[in-house]
């Protein structure tokens, strides 16, 4: 048996102590991490009760009405499935264009997505009337053989979330199976029991290595469409309609920039408190965060564009509908919440032009949050003051969200983090090998 | 004979595989472990390309026809009409067909990964042989 | 197994079906008696129609009762009644879920020491009853508005147990028309008005088409009457009411300034009409003479269109003048009755429209003055058994006569009802009275016209009819054992008035109508002399000014008892639940309200808490409220007639700075500038019609069902809501649920206002579009085009994503939100038509355009081998329309009448821009407009 010699102590101790601090973060949680865990997991309680009491007693304890059938619900809907977009678009797309600050944060942005997936994904069913058929929503034949409408943006919906479930689990996990081996390496026990399956025996040969590469690069190019085509998707629910303030093409690229904007905006949200309390500052630095916030920028600027389209086609359009619905978002019952989605979404973000506040992280942080209540009143708007003030003035009417789709609007925050808490202490929260590789 | 070499240093490594390569060694008694990728490693050995994308063709090929397919006969199935659209409505069919092909090519691409790495590998899923952030040549001339 | 005896067990299974479909599981053990067919030929499936009379107000219109093993399912107005001609009023719809009301009385009940009732027996209760009546004190019996030959028995009953018949009390007594026409022609009854035969019809005040004497009479005779041709119509009111705003032409008057206009058009009439010369000279010289400017600056009518009506007037041939309601209800109602009924014979209206042989039965109703009388002789104390009978006086008599405590000083007050209301609560014995729909009977609303009432039913609690209760008590004193029936004694006296044979028939056509006696009123022309001579000058009100007026939905509040026409919001206001004051648009804005602000109103007598609603048209300083919303202590009687004082002025509002949460339905009370009912006037007649469709056809090879609404007849009495309610179950959700705004009409009437206080009414449902929005985006095809063009709604698909009602433009998608309460009198008896199932909660559920009728009829002509018949199915909506404006048909066929008025110039469709090409058509109205335009033209020409 040959062994070489060390040379270089600086790089044995990068590649250690990368290693050193990713599974400190793994290690036995502190109280706060309790303390955390425990209020997510309450409200993550909380919003199960609520919706047991919907299922129980009907959607009528929801806030919604004729003609506002839609509210919060979809909201959190469209939120979540936003949220849930930078995560593969930091990945997959950064990974294309081989942008090198992503290797700091692909791992919580995939890990995020997947869980906000995952959250977004009850949204459809929570919102069903009868949610116990939620089923029959699968492409399925019933007893007399008939099959569901594929020409509905529903079934789209269900074939589009669960191919970007599914895909970008498979993404998350393929990119993570050498940091899993790395984690058995350095555990011990029942740990690396698991954590060696887990791995599926991964030992870092050559042709491992090979076929490792191309299938992350494919399923990169595979999740780059689908980031688009998801949220377009989701915007088709709405402009596939014949409502005024929904029935527009601009609907698609809209939303998708909406949905990088408010994704790139809680990637910053939750990676700012994680470098923090894991102390991970070497590994994701200020020029990591400044790239961030400069994706952050352009999508708002794209945002703002899209407001000015809309509002701009809609007068320019003479359309008495049209017409009548923006100037309602913007002076009707709902103004206070419009004014509050613009402030957030197109003005606030601007002060990231400044060098100072990209790099300052607390004003990062604070953007950020901003962002995405803007995010979140920009979705509500959308849906529930076209609703309010459709075609037939008869027919209009306001919609007050109730205690219950509070409680479930909590429980889904609930849920998302208290799964993004177990994230960070049973995965290893950096991607070490590709930081390892970045190094070199 | 069985060999192994282990290297803290990438550039030893590498010229200890360039070594290895100009002697002539058999591709098959040599297994190369590294811990992160090294396209210096692929410059100097030459590895066969991975024909990973034969699966991820298939996958993506069968997903698309599959979801045309899939559509149009459950539509001609019981034919119902709804807001005046044709039965066979091809452009929303184009949205179905265009998940499938992402979902089916990065299944059968996974599949396709799993297979051609012999992954999961049970015995080193037990037992793994562990060489940390080295970079490791093991070799073996049985025959 | 043989195909006949499959179907057998197939019908026991539907049937089934239909019984566990009530939602209990007792009602499977009912299947068993099936197996043996019952007694009286009830076959599971086959409705069995029953011809009777509705009593829900004292108009008496003819309803077919549709009975499903043996349960009334929905109530129909009598085709060729001569009152109602087979169209029913909201109230009459809804007067079946009276029947099933679970609040009814249902045994008799005794006042005990505590002053609780409690439940006694019917032979405790005739006890208790016969023990008063034989001890001392003078007994009287007080009646609801009684006709026919319940009349005659209570006539019989108090002669011979010495119990003294006190007038009738009606709170809408017309006592003014009565008293007017009693001093003229010496018949203190209401006339027949037969608007079909008159061309030029004047109505001050009168809501003909709400309360007013016969309102669905009224009604079907307007849409006659439009329909035969040149049809004018001036409407006079101080306010805006449902009836002034159908009117060609809408005149706002000054409150109490009548009179000024009828001398007008007295002196006019007599100068520019030859035949008006018939009228006695000592009448005609003690005519004021007036001039034009004058009366228009009393009545505020501007003097063009006052002398445009004068000279239509009297240029009609076959004018009609109608006073009444509002127009007199104040100090000088029996000048405008009287000057109208002047007019009315001068006019020669008396030979043929203004029909006396066929006057109002109601000779016997008495005034609010016979109630002050009743109070002071209980007040006097030598009162023994006082009998109410089906009368609420309680809160419509003034609180000033005392009534209510002088109540108490009867020895003995038995109160007969179906309901606990206020007087009820006062009585020491109630007697539950048994539904119309459970009774034997017979009334003669209008002279020369007997309806027949027959149960359709048994009674569902322990009721009685008020005929059996009397002879009862009558054969109790006579010791008498063979107790008879009131059916036994209707029969009796119909054998002795049409004979034995024509029974059947009488039963069978539901009424019989004798030849008219071609008798006309004189006038006595010494009275009407007198009567303009000493005519009281008109009443000048102060403003602020309260008006109250009759509500459509719940008459005098006798309806208010029913939850659905609490449902059905007002059509004016669209309030559904809760007591408003109706205020002017100037009103609120210089008071700076908000709708719904609670004002306390305060007239001379007393106050009252209510929310305010602006009502568009209203004149600044008039506000409205409805009769059953006021007080006791607010009302007043005018002294000379008995007649109930509508006007209150020196009205305080004052807000009390809080905001009353009662739902109002409408979103906007305008269109918008939508066009949602084009107006030819503003050129929406040229509205974007859509383009050409993008896809390909869909082709329907035997019907393609389609209606059409002709706002031109609709008159936005909301008739066709009630009845949409109850023939498809549609579920009443209550206050709450409308404030959420979750109310499940399937129909629902839309008032849109114009600036100038015009309205036009436009009933929504879902219109069936052929290129529907709502279908393609269901992911489950829970709602699709159905092969007959229907929008089909699959109830068990659905899981309720809502998407469908989003997408609806017309928004008439209604969403179960929970498992709706239906309170009904027993598990075993619920209110619901069989042949529409129950949607259970979280499902979505529209209008069907009655798909049950459609395969009803289908079944109907399949059995003969034919097609379904042009007009052989009638939607609920279309069946109930007073004035037939709802027809339904298949649009595929080019010869139905759907067909030719959809394709006719004035059919257009809402936001037929969005290419959704509708099933559901409407006429709009530019015809008559475009007839006015024409008016005003010509007159424009006169005067040049």
């Amino acid at each position: 048996m040959k062994s070489e010699k060390v040379v270089e102590r600086t790089e044995i101790n990068y590649k250690e102590q990368l290693e050193r601090d990713v599974l400190a973060a793994m290690a036995k949680p502190n109280r706060w991490y309790w303390v955390a865990l425990g209020f997510s997991a309450t409200c993550f309680l909380i919003g199960l009760i609520s919706w047991g009491y919907q299922i129980k007693i009907g959607m009528g304890t929801a806030g919604l009405n004729n003609p506002v059938g839609w509210g919060v619900y979809i909201t959190d809907f469209v939120f979540w499935v936003g949220i849930a977009h930078s995560g593969t678009l930091i990945s997959a797309v950064l990974f294309l264009f081989r942008a090198k600050f992503r290797s700091s944060f692909n791992r919580t942005a995939e890990a995020m997505t997947v869980i906000a997936v995952m959250t977004a994904g009850l949204f459809p069913l929570i919102h069903l009337g009868r949610v116990w058929f939620f089923y029959w929503l699968f492409p399925y034949p019933n007893q007399r053989l008939l099959w569901v409408n594929f020409r509905s943006p529903l079934i789209w919906d269900v074939f589009a979330v669960s191919t970007y479930l599914t895909v970008s689990a498979v993404f998350f996990y393929v990119g993570m199976i050498p940091d899993l081996a790395i984690v058995r390496r350095l555990t011990t026990g029942i740990r690396k029991k698991i954590y060696g399956i887990l791995s599926l025996g991964w030992q870092g040969s050559l042709s491992e290595w090979m076929h490792y590469n191309r299938l992350y690069l494919f399923l990169a190019a595979f999740a780059t469409p689908l980031v688009i085509s998801v949220h377009s998707v989701v915007s088709w629910d709405f402009a596939m309609s014949v409502i005024p303030g929904w029935h527009t093409t601009i609907f698609a690229p809209y939303f998708v920039a909406g949905a990088i904007f408010s994704g790139t905006a809680m990637v910053v949200t939750l990676v700012i408190p994680m470098r923090k309390i894991f102390s991970l500052e070497k590994y994701i630095t200020l020029d990591h965060f400044e790239s961030l916030a400069k994706l952050l920028l352009l999508t708002s600027l794209i945002v703002t564009y899209s407001y000015i389209v809309e509002l701009g086609i809609a007068f320019y359009s003479g359309n008495v509908f049209e017409t009548a619905i923006f100037k309602y978002r913007m002076m009707g019952d709902y103004k206070i919440l419009y004014w509050i989605m613009i402030s957030c979404n197109s003005l606030i973000p601007l002060l990231v032009f400044f060098r100072k506040v990209r790099r300052s992280l607390p004003s990062l942080l604070i953007i950020s949050l901003l962002a995405n209540v803007g995010m979140w009143f920009e979705r509500f708007i959308l849906i529930v003051t076209s609703l309010a003030k459709d075609f037939d003035p008869y027919a209009w009417g306001l919609y007050k969200p109730s205690i219950i789709e509070a409680g479930i609007t909590l429980g889904s925050f609930g849920m998302f983090f208290t799964f993004f808490l177990i994230f960070t202490k049973v995965l290893p929260v950096l991607s070490m090998t590709e930081l390892k590789e970045e190094h070199e | 004979m069985k060999q192994q070499y282990l290297f803290e240093d990438k550039a030893e490594f590498l010229s200890k595989l360039q070594e290895l390569k100009d002697k002539g060694i058999s591709r098959k008694a040599v297994t190369i472990l590294i811990p992160y990728p090294l396209h210096e490693v692929e410059d100097i050995w030459h590895p066969a390309p991975s024909p990973l994308r034969v699966f991820t063709l298939f996958g993506a090929l069968a997903g698309l026809l599959t979801g045309f397919a899939f559509t149009i006969y459950t539509a001609k199935d019981w034919p119902l009409i709804t807001g005046g659209k044709p039965i066979v409505s091809i452009p929303p069919f184009i949205i179905i067909s265009f998940a499938l092909t992402i979902l089916f090519g990065a299944l059968v691409s996974f599949a396709g990964f799993l297979i051609l790495t012999k992954l999961p590998n049970i015995r080193a899923m037990m037992e793994p042989e562990e060489y940390g952030n080295q970079f490791a040549i093991l070799i073996n001339n049985e025959e | 197994m043989k195909r006949r005896d499959f179907l057998k067990l197939m019908g026991l299974a539907s049937s089934s079906t239909v019984l566990s479909a009530c939602g209990v599981d007792k009602k499977a053990e009912k299947l068993i008696p099936y197996l043996v067919p019952p007694e009286d030929d009830t076959i599971p499936g086959v409705p069995v129609y029953y011809n009777t009379t509705c009593t829900e107000c004292p108009a008496n219109c003819g309803i077919s009762v549709k009975v499903r093993e043996e349960l009334p399912v929905k109530l129909e107005g009598l085709s060729g009644h001569p009152i109602n001609d087979g169209s029913l009023c909201i109230r009459g719809q809804a007067s079946l879920t009276r029947l099933y009301h679970p609040d009814r009385i249902r045994s008799p009940l005794r006042r005990n020491t505590q002053g609780q009732f409690k439940p006694i027996s019917w032979s405790d209760a005739y006890d208790q009853m016969m023990q008063t009546l034989g001890q001392g004190g003078q007994h009287l019996y007080l009646a609801g508005r009684t006709t026919g030959t319940l009349s005659e028995l209570i006539d019989g009953f108090c002669d011979e147990r010495n119990i003294e018949r006190l007038p009738e009390f009606e709170s809408y007594s017309y006592a003014a028309i009565k008293e007017a026409n009693r001093l003229l022609f010496n018949q203190s009854v209401i006339p027949h008005y037969r608007i079909e035969d008159a061309d030029f019809m004047l109505t001050l005040g009168a809501d003909i088409l709400e309360t007013f004497v016969s309102p669905v009479s009224h009604a079907t005779q307007l849409a006659r009457a439009k329909k035969l041709g040149q049809f004018l119509w001036y409407h006079a009111e101080p306010h805006v009411s449902l009836t002034g705003l159908q009117a060609t032409e809408r005149l706002v008057i000054q409150p109490g300034s009548e009179t000024h206009l009828l001398r007008f058009l007295l002196r006019y009439l007599l100068e520019h009409v030859d035949y008006a010369r018939r009228l006695p000279d000592a009448v005609a010289r003690a005519i004021p003479n007036v001039s034009g400017e004058e009366v228009s600056a009393q009545t505020g009518i501007p003097s063009e269109e006052l002398n445009q009506l004068a000279r239509q007037f009297a240029e009609a041939e076959k004018p009609l003048l109608i006073a009444g309601g509002i127009s007199t209800g104040h100090t000088s109602g029996l000048e405008v009755a009287a000057l109208a009924g002047l007019i009315q014979w001068m006019m020669r209206m008396t030979d043929i429209v203004v029909d006396f042989s066929r006057a109002e039965n109601d000779a016997n109703v008495g005034t609010m003055l016979d109630m002050g009388e009743l109070s002071q002789r209980l007040q006097e104390g030598n009162v023994g058994v006082l009998f109410i009978s089906r009368a609420n006086p309680m809160p419509n008599v003034p609180a000033s006569y005392g009534f209510k405590e002088n109540l108490r000083k009867a020895r003995l007050r038995v109160g007969l009802s179906d309901f606990l209301d206020d007087t009820m609560q006062a009585c020491d014995i109630v007697l539950p009275l048994s539904h119309t729909l459970e009774s034997w009977g017979d009334t003669q609303s209008r002279k020369g016209l007997r309806t027949v009432i027959q149960p359709a039913l048994e009674p569902i609690f322990d009721t009685r009819t008020e005929g059996d209760i009397l002879l009862q008590l009558m054969q109790r004193r006579t010791g008498n054992t063979g107790v008879q029936t009131f059916r036994e004694y209707l029969f009796t006296r119909w054998r002795e008035k049409y004979g034995e044979d024509s029974i059947e028939s009488l039963l069978h056509k539901g009424y019989f109508e004798d030849s008219p006696s071609g008798e006309f009123v004189r006038l006595s022309g010494t009275a009407a002399a007198e009567l303009l001579t000493t005519a009281s000058d008109p009443v000048d009100f102060g403003k602020p000014l309260l008006i109250a007026i009759p509500s459509l939905r719940t008459f005098d509040g006798r309806s208010r008892v029913l939850p659905l026409l609490s449902e059905i919001p007002d059509p004016l206001t669209t309030i559904s639940y809760g007591d408003w004051v109706s205020v002017s648009e100037q009103d609120l804005r210089s008071n700076q309200w908000q709708d719904l602000d609670e004002i306390e109103l305060t007239i001379p007598g007393g106050s009252i808490r209510l929310p305010v609603k602006t009502q568009p048209g209203l004149p600044g300083g008039i506000s409205t409220i409805h009769w059953d919303m006021l007080k006791p202590l607010m009302l007043q009687v005018d002294p000379r007639t008995g007649e109930s004082i509508c006007y209150m002025d020196g009205v305080q509002m004052v807000s009390r700075g809080v905001s009353v949460p009662i739902p109002y339905l409408s979103g906007s009370s305008s269109q918008e500038g939508r066009g949602i009912i084009p107006d030819m006037e503003r050129g929406d007649e040229d509205h974007d019609r859509g383009g050409p469709g993008m896809y390909p056809e869909h082709e329907h090879t035997d019907y393609r069902w389609a209606m059409v609404i002709d706002l031109e007849s609709c008159i936005g009495c909301s008739a066709c809501v009630a009845a949409c309610y109850i023939e498809n179950n549609v579920a009443v959700v209550g206050p709450e649920e409308h404030l959420k705004g979750r109310e499940m009409s399937w129909i629902r009437m839309e008032p849109y206002y114009e600036e100038d206080g015009s309205a036009e009414f436009l009933p929504m449902m879902c219109q069936h579009c052929y290129n529907a929005p709502c279908e393609p985006v269901c992911p489950v095809y829970a709602t699709y085009h159905n092969p007959e063009g229907l929008n089909a709604q699959v109830y068990n698909r659905c899981v309720g994503t809502r998407y469908c009602a989003n997408n609806c433009p017309y928004k008439v998608r209604r969403f179960n939100w929970f498992k709706h309460e239906r309170p009904g009198p027993s598990d075993e008896i619920q209110m619901a038509n069989p042949d529409v199932s129950i949607r259970g909660k979280g499902i979505m559920e529209k209008c069907t355009f009655c798909i049950q009728r459609i395969r009803a009829a289908r079944d109907t002509a399949k059995d003969e081998s034919r097609k379904i018949q042009d007009g052989e199915v009638v939607p609920a909506c279309a069946q109930s329309c007073p004035t037939q404006a709802i027809t339904f048909g298949n649009i595929e066929d080019k010869r139905s009448r759907v067909y030719q008025l959809a394709h006719s110039f004035r059919a257009y469709r809402v936001f037929e821009h969005l290419g959704m090409e509708p099933g559901v058509y409407y006429l709009g109205k530019s015809e008559a407009r475009s007839q006015k335009s024409e008016v005003d033209r010509g007159h424009q020409e006169d005067s040049n």
